[in-house]
């Protein structure tokens, strides 16, 4: 029994990394723009398929096998990341800026919009197959304590935590991160203070899409990859943000962690119910606590 | 301008002959996905087979003294383009037969526009059980040469049934629409046989961990698995298998030859499951021939079963239509329902093989048990399989 819960733990864990890491890019925009990239579940499947083609690309190149590279996994993820870091510009400029600040819901059907082309220029690009990444460490399976795992995992849950960490320590510790979080609780005062909202805000949605094509490269050795896969992590890492509490990074963090434990701790009673326990859960969460977990109120100014 | 006028005049008619289609050509069609869902793979596939077929008639003269034009129309894999394809062919390209489609869930939605139009339709890849199901006392003009679904859960059920190695049995299905019915058949066809899972476990189509579920099916002590799911889902269970050291035979569906498993599976572990497909590894001289043509554009060789049973379907029509010296739907419906001399196919000899209740060409006990070795797709022997007879097959 201590085998198959061990397995849920670590499996939940590293879902619940994924799920965290995608919160924080809701988070990152939320706080500085008041809006969020409904596209996020694109970022994470075309950020993929950059990596699935760089991969492909170096194999070319050089006429080696790049599963035997690890070095060409790790070219692949900065390649997603810098990709999706470069499409949050765009995003930003033509989907938020127009709408930001602005009473009324545009900046949804815009960013939604900006996902929909995305995905379906890659889709012209790449078609709707499903493809394998290798895993840069072996395939083959470790054993803990009679618990199996494969080492992509591992590095998943690992990594995971190192960057949730990473950036807990930038927003409170760097002179960026304060002047993302000063614009994040009161812009006007922000930019008397002489930091520059505009590039602060451009900058959010920069880091947040490049979580998000990281952590589609991250997750695409576990799942295989698809145009179409971003959707529902996009979704859970979207509730792991607001159960978390949207305002607060390291709520989101828990967040993500949260939902990912419910979700395979849930499977070893009856997987079908998986989905139906997270969102009560979700549900439950936000009746007792509007703001989710750790969050504070926004009040709007009217 | 006259001169420009005359220059498009002349080189519309140059054009007309290379078109290749004049009023005395037969028009035959191929009506499903080739792009754009996960199964698009067997309906690329199957329009070569088609293709094959077409150009083989052909070059014997063809049919009734006439040439055959093959057209292609994608159906993307939605219902609504499916229909409006099935709509433009028959009213308009006047097509005699149209082959195909490839998702079950098209086929069902056009089903009742083939039997109003009277237009025979000879389903070369989709398996769901209730396409060729009569529908009311209408004469039903779809037929099929091509895995059943019904079918395939009464081989995989047989053989769990007959292995005296297997004595639990557990059913893993998907909780699409797909892993849905086959449970429904499955556990129909369990009764039969008078047994009962030890447990049944479903997954999504998207999960990549059924640890949990195997796990159930460890601690029940269940030593055979029949798996009803798509192809990438099934890699990830065998994967999860893997991860919990866990490895019970595993019986599947033809979904096992498709690329997707492969890649997921990877080269060790797509080698653990025992599955069902349409074509032995050792193709006969036609097979061989059609493997030699179409061989080299095939991405995935173990498809192969696609292209010969979309073959095998243009061989069984044009035996109809000359048995009926017509090519009207009515005349054709009924020659098919009562084919007189047998037609040597790829995947097997079809001897008067549809009546008027029955309508598929292939049975549970004309299905190739295969599994994956060195890349390959190669048949799978054992003492249980050898001592199956046609009455184990029950359904």
């Amino acid at each position: 029994m201590s085998t198959t819960v061990l397995q849920a733990l670590i499996g939940g864990l590293t879902m619940g990394g994924v799920y965290a890491l995608i919160a924080l890019g809701f988070s990152l925009t939320y706080t500085t723009t008041r809006t969020l990239n409904f596209a996020q579940g694109d970022f994470v499947s075309v950020g993929t398929f950059v990596g699935v083609g760089t991969i492909a690309l170096i194999g070319g190149a050089l006429a080696i096998d790049p599963a035997s590279y690890p070095w060409a996994y790790l070219l692949a993820a900065l390649a997603a990341s810098l990709a999706m870091g470069a499409m949050g510009l765009p995003l930003y400029l033509a989907a938020i800026r127009p709408f930001a600040g602005k009473a009324g819901m545009s900046w949804v059907m815009s960013t939604i919009g900006f996902g929909i082309i995305m995905q379906s220029a890659a889709l012209s690009l790449w078609g709707p197959g499903t493809r394998m990444v290798a895993a840069p460490l072996g395939d083959d399976v470790i054993r803990i304590a009679g618990a199996g795992f494969r080492s992509q995992e591992i590095m998943v849950l690992v990594l995971a935590m190192l960057l949730l960490g990473a950036i807990d320590y930038a927003m409170h510790r760097t002179s960026l991160g304060r002047s993302m979080r000063a614009v994040a609780l009161n812009r006007d005062a922000a930019a008397l203070m002489g930091i520059p909202v505009e590039r602060i805000m451009a900058l959010s949605f920069v880091v947040s899409s490049a979580l998000a094509g990281l952590s589609g490269v991250l997750i695409a050795p576990i799942m295989s990859a698809s145009l179409f896969m971003g959707v529902v992590i996009a979704l859970k890492g979207f509730s792991a943000a607001i159960v978390g509490g949207l305002t607060n990074l390291r709520g989101c963090i828990f967040g993500g962690i949260m939902i990912g434990l419910a979700e395979s701790f849930t499977g070893l009673w009856s997987a079908q119910w998986r989905e139906i326990v997270v969102f009560v859960v979700v549900i439950a969460i936000l009746a007792v606590f509007p703001d989710g977990l750790f969050g504070k109120k926004l009040v709007e100014k009217v | 301008m006259k001169l420009f006028r005359k220059l498009v005049l002349a080189a519309a008619a140059a054009a007309l002959p290379l078109a290749g289609a004049s009023a005395q050509d037969i028009k035959v069609a191929y009506n499903g996905d080739i792009s754009g869902s996960p199964s698009a793979e067997s309906g690329q596939i199957g329009v070569m087979g088609i293709a094959a077929a077409v150009e083989d008639i052909n070059k014997r003269g063809g049919l009734l003294g006439r040439k055959l034009v093959f057209l292609v129309r994608d159906d993307l894999g939605q219902p609504p383009k499916s229909i409006q394809n099935m709509t433009d062919l028959i009213d308009r390209e006047q097509v005699a037969v149209v082959f195909g489609p490839t998702n079950s869930g098209n086929a069902l939605a056009w089903k009742h526009i083939a039997n109003q139009k009277k237009m025979p339709v000879l389903v070369s890849s989709a398996s769901s059980t209730a396409i060729t199901e009569p529908t009311g006392k209408r004469p039903n003009y779809l037929f099929r040469i091509s895995m059943v679904d019904r079918d395939q859960a009464a081989a995989l059920v047989a053989y769990a049934a007959k292995n005296p190695e297997a004595k639990k049995i557990g059913f893993f299905v998907e909780t699409t629409g797909y892993g849905q019915a086959g449970l429904k058949d499955m556990e129909q066809i369990a009764a039969l046989h008078g047994i009962k899972p030890t447990v049944i476990e479903k997954f999504d189509a998207r999960d990549t961990d059924m640890t949990s579920q195997l796990s159930k099916a460890k601690a029940a002590g269940v030593d055979t698995l029949v798996v009803w799911a798509q192809a990438a889902p099934l890699g990830h269970l065998v994967r999860s298998m893997e991860k919990i050291d866990y490895m019970p035979r595993v019986l599947t569906t033809w979904a096992a030859s498709f690329s997707g498993f492969p890649q997921v599976a990877g080269d060790k572990l797509m080698e653990w499951p025992v599955f069902l497909t349409t074509s032995s590894a050792a193709p006969s001289s036609a097979g061989q021939s059609l493997l030699e043509r179409i061989g080299p554009k095939l991405a995935n060789r173990s498809m192969f079963w696609a292209a010969t049973q979309a073959y095998d379907t243009v061989l069984v029509w044009a035996a109809a239509v000359e048995q009926a010296n017509s090519l009207d739907g009515e005349a054709v419906q009924q020659a098919l329902e009562n084919l007189q001399k047998p037609v040597d196919g790829l995947v097997k000899q079809y001897d008067k093989p549809f009546s008027i209740q029955d309508h598929e060409g292939l049975q549970a006990q004309d299905y190739h048990w295969s599994r994956w070795q060195g890349g390959k797709v190669v048949d799978f022997e054992d003492p249980t399989l050898a001592a199956m007879t046609a009455a184990d097959f029950k359904k």
